[in-house]
């Protein structure tokens, strides 16, 4: 099947049988890796991508489903070399360790802070509890979701 | 002493490999594609013990896959994990086996141009068991009567007997135990039982093994060790070494899962040689719960004391449920009497080890090697021994404990060094202070459905494995650094990050010794061919050891350039200086006094090419004389619900003594990802095991196996850490390990925090809302 659909601002077209998957078709075909699999089966949040802005797990979805709408990675946040708050305030924080989790960490913040530009950090916490970490305690997560709230809203 | 006069060390600064990672191009080994690649799958054992009869492969052949069964991978028996030194290895493991031992054993595995084809031609294989009793539970497998897992395996180039299922046994006895107990006016003796932990990194295990034209092979994996990667390989597949590349990526995570060789890594290295094609091999979660787990320990714990408070002897004995396969039972053996008679000293002690096969998955270290375990059942002793004794525990502890001038037993009998560096009293007073001690409540006095406690548990764990003397365990790192013509550093190591931030650590290492501005310094990418040995990222050693042969080769290079320069200059080499000059990125070298005097690093880099005086550059490989313990304590305020049984952490005070502290951020999140581990370690985490059919019982991933969300642990503002004003004198510029104690005592402070908010002690990991709930209802009814 043929699908259409925009992907970090960008039109493109893929070819995909009816059950290949979104997180599949990213790091297979548009050679994006930055989402991750970590357990296949919707628990551990790593395969976090934005459809049409809203967080969804890439390794539940059918690449067919994505035909006609957009869908922004972790690759498709930095704009133009300029890192984004979010990315700047992961770096600055210590909230990155060993990085699996991060793509889909920042995503799911990105949405938070669209739904809710100034997020007290228990919900914060709450937004988060679907992308899971085993490095970093979410400590630092938090304060870096916080410090970027802050820079963002100036 | 105190670390001062530093530019870099003691600030925060981003990792280096941070842009990478938050703008996902960072490239871990399942992120390795080649256009012609292959995906394998892996046939695995639906029995936890059995014989295959008859195997057939012909329909999965027909399919178009390459397949490989345990009868076409070499006839080598090997232990996955290449620390220790022959003394200390046991062998029995094969690639593929026609024996498993638990399951999800690998037996075959197929490759073809996609997952799903591989899939479908897995199962297409044919096989036939002969099922075989099997043994779950340690004290039941050494019963004579019970088969044998293991006959035989393989021990210095020998064939050694299995009796009893007993992998094998460790004793030690100092003083006199008996008279020890006799003059202890109060003695306790209690039996703890752990859980059997699963790492669950985030990045399940994989292997992408290309085949070369020169009949090698290139390896990209999750591994803490290219180099002991390479070997395995080339032991198992008799491949000269240097046709072997394994190059580093990225890795999402570890916690010990990949200090040996995944088993990943030989079946893809077995497909590819045969398919002639690069070929992947990517764990699925529920695969990924079926190759490795922590060690499950049962411990007969024994502990007498005066009424003045000193130890007068201990006795420990342990029973450790390794699994399925040896991969560091025996250097285990010995890092847990290690652990245990460096937490207190004990003028007498016995300790008697025995691990002991089961049909289980194969144990294997998990972020503290033991120590977790060990310091859990000591610290809620020392609890309820002072209790007993009518003595504070902090006071209990702090005078009993192993500290400054003390022998250090570090990771295990064969390595032992003098504690140099201890900022014990003063992480426990400050702790203490902070998470106000002096007004917790009473134990068991509160009424009411929410009840708080606060708890208190120390420990260490050791940077490195080096020692004055070789022992068993192989601890040297080697580095390379050169200066490249503009003036900044390439710098190579084989040493693995595993997210710690360790090679940033290196990088500052290097810039602050020199004087030169760190985005100076280039982390050069890099591979087993490119690279002098390292034996692997664990033991907390990766900043302690790897970072002074970084600080090693910037001596070496700073001894190069002030002797060029000098030459330059017109000046004495000794009486020059560098300075960071941050607007050029590079360094610049000066006479201090003379102005003029200068040339900028770059400057004198070309000239050294201009006039052939060669590259400036210095290699070393470097051993560290010693293995120096870092410290940590723990507070930790909980909040448990009589009526639902669960715990809730209310606050955390961490105090940590590791030396200079390189990269505080960095550091601080080393303790916050400790205390999520123990946290959950105390009252989350158990892989069971389903006695009808032998597998996990959990056979999924969080729905069944417990790990917390971020709703789960403490907000920043109620999670205090801070650092000890020490300076480790063997360490690079101070510093000393971080990783591993970041966890050690968390459960024992955990369970400490339980029995002072309800007044229950528990003996067993993890304490389940259905145990609190059990145990508060068999004291106070309803």
């Amino acid at each position: 099947m043929r699908i259409r659909f925009k992907l970090n601002g960008r039109e493109v077209e893929a070819e995909v049988e009816p059950n290949t998957l979104l997180l599949n078709l990213l790091r297979e075909q548009f050679h994006l890796t930055g989402a991750k699999y970590g357990c296949g089966i919707g628990e551990c949040g790593a395969c976090t991508v934005l459809l049409d802005g809203e967080p969804i797990l890439s390794c539940l979805t059918l690449a067919v489903e994505v035909d006609g709408r957009e869908v922004t990675t972790i690759e498709g946040l930095a704009g133009d070399g300029e890192l984004h708050p979010l990315q700047r305030a992961f770096l600055e924080e210590g909230a990155v360790q060993c990085g699996f989790c991060t793509p889909g960490m920042i995503l799911t913040a990105k949405a938070l802070l669209e739904e809710n530009p100034n997020p007290s950090e228990d919900e914060i916490r709450e937004y988060l509890k679907g992308n899971l970490c085993r490095c970093t305690g979410y400590v630092n997560i938090v304060k870096a979701v916080k410090k970027a709230a802050e820079e963002m809203a100036g | 002493m105190m670390a001062q006069g530093f530019r870099l060390i003691g600030e925060s600064t981003p990792r280096m490999d941070g842009i990478a990672k938050v703008t996902g191009q960072e490239v871990y080994s399942s992120d390795i594609h080649f256009p012609n690649m292959l995906h394998a799958r892996v046939l695995k054992s639906p029995y936890p013990h059995a014989r295959v009869k008859r195997i057939d492969v012909s329909e999965a052949e027909k399919l178009g896959a390459i397949v490989v069964t345990y009868r076409e991978v070499p006839d080598v028996v090997y232990c996955p994990r290449l620390v220790s030194t022959p003394e200390a290895t046991y062998k029995d493991w094969r690639v593929l086996t026609g024996r498993p031992l638990y399951v999800g054993d690998p037996i075959a595995a197929v490759a073809a141009e996609s997952e799903e084809m591989a899939q479908r031609a897995l199962e297409a294989i044919d096989v036939e068991f002969e099922v075989l009793e099997p043994s779950f539970d340690p004290l039941d497998s050494m019963r004579p009567e019970k088969t044998s897992i293991h006959e035989r395996i393989m021990y210095m180039g020998k064939e050694i007997k299995i009796e009893n299922n007993i992998a094998c046994t460790m004793e030690i006895e100092q003083g006199d135990v008996e008279k020890g107990f006799s003059e202890a006016d109060v003695v306790l003796e209690r039996e703890y039982r752990t859980n059997r932990r699963y790492h669950c990194q985030l990045e399940p295990k994989t292997a992408v093994v290309r085949p070369e034209p020169d009949g090698g092979v290139t390896i990209w994996t999750t591994t803490q060790s290219i180099h002991n990667t390479r070997l395995l390989i080339h032991e198992i597949f008799g491949i000269p070494a240097g046709k072997i590349n394994v190059v580093k990526t990225a890795l999402g995570g570890a916690f010990g899962s990949s200090i040996q060789t995944n088993i990943v890594v030989p079946i893809a290295v077995a497909l590819a040689l045969k398919a002639h094609k690069p070929v992947r091999l990517a764990y699925t979660r529920e695969e990924d719960l079926h190759e490795h787990c922590s060690y499950q320990m049962i411990f007969n714990l024994k502990l007498g004391a005066k009424r003045d408070g000193k130890l007068t002897a201990g006795s420990l004995e342990a029973i450790l449920d390794i699994g399925a396969h040896q991969i560091q039972a025996y250097p285990l053996l010995g890092c847990l009497v290690g652990w245990w008679v460096s937490l207190y000293k004990l003028p007498n002690l016995r300790y008697v080890g025995k691990a002991v096969y089961t049909n289980k998955v194969p144990s294997c270290a998990m972020r503290g090697f033991g120590n977790p375990q060990i310091t859990w059942a000591v610290e809620s002793m020392m609890d309820e021994l002072a209790e007993e004794l009518g003595i504070d525990p902090v006071e209990f502890k702090l005078l009993n404990h192993v500290g400054l001038g003390d022998l250090f037993w570090g990771q295990g009998p064969t390595v032992k060094s003098i504690i140099k560096s201890s900022g014990v009293e003063e992480i426990v007073r400050r702790g203490a202070k902070l998470i106000g001690w002096d007004k917790r409540p009473k134990p068991g006095e509160q009424r009411g459905r929410y009840r708080r406690g606060i708890g208190f548990g120390r420990g260490f764990h050791t940077s490195s494995a080096g020692g004055p003397v070789p022992g068993t365990a192989v601890d040297y790192t080697g580095a390379m650094l050169k200066v490249n013509e503009d003036g900044s550093f390439d710098y190579i190591t084989a040493l693995m990050d595993c997210g710690g931030g360790t090679l940033t650590a290196h990088a500052k290492i290097i810039a602050e010794e020199i004087g030169v501005p760190l985005e100076c310094i280039n982390i050069v990418r890099s591979d087993t061919q490119t690279t002098l040995y390292d034996v692997c990222t664990h033991a907390s050693r990766g900043v302690y050891a790897g970072g002074m042969a970084a600080l090693q080769v910037a001596r070496e290079v700073k001894r190069k350039l002030l002797e060029l320069a000098a030459r330059v200059l017109d000046a004495y080499p000794h009486a020059l200086k560098i300075r960071p000059d941050e607007e050029r990125s590079q360094g610049v070298i000066y006479v201090e006094g003379v102005e003029g005097r200068e040339i900028t690093i770059g400057e004198l880099a070309s000239m050294a090419r201009h006039k052939n005086w060669g590259t400036i550059a210095a290699v070393a490989s470097v051993r560290q004389g010693s293995c120096p313990p870092h410290f940590t304590a723990y507070f930790v305020e909980v909040e448990v619900d009589t009526e639902t049984g669960k715990v809730r952490p209310i606050r955390v005070v961490a105090g940590a003594d590791v030396g200079s502290v390189i990269n505080p951020k960095l550091a601080e999140g080393q303790i916050h990802g400790g205390f999520a581990m123990g946290w959950s370690m105390a009252i989350l985490e158990d892989t069971p095991y389903d006695p009808e059919n032998g597998d996990l019982m959990n056979r999924g991933f969080i729905n069944n196996y417990k790990l917390p969300t971020p709703a789960d642990l403490v907000p920043p503002d109620r999670f205090t850490v801070f650092f000890a004003n020490t300076y480790e004198p063997t360490g690079p510029l101070g510093a000393k390990g971080i990783g591993e104690g970041a966890l050690n005592p968390v459960a024992g402070a955990v369970a400490n925090a339980i029995y002072n908010a309800i007044g229950i002690r528990f003996y067993e990991l993890p304490i389940t809302p259905i145990k609190i709930l059990k145990a508060l209802r068999e004291r106070e009814g309803g």
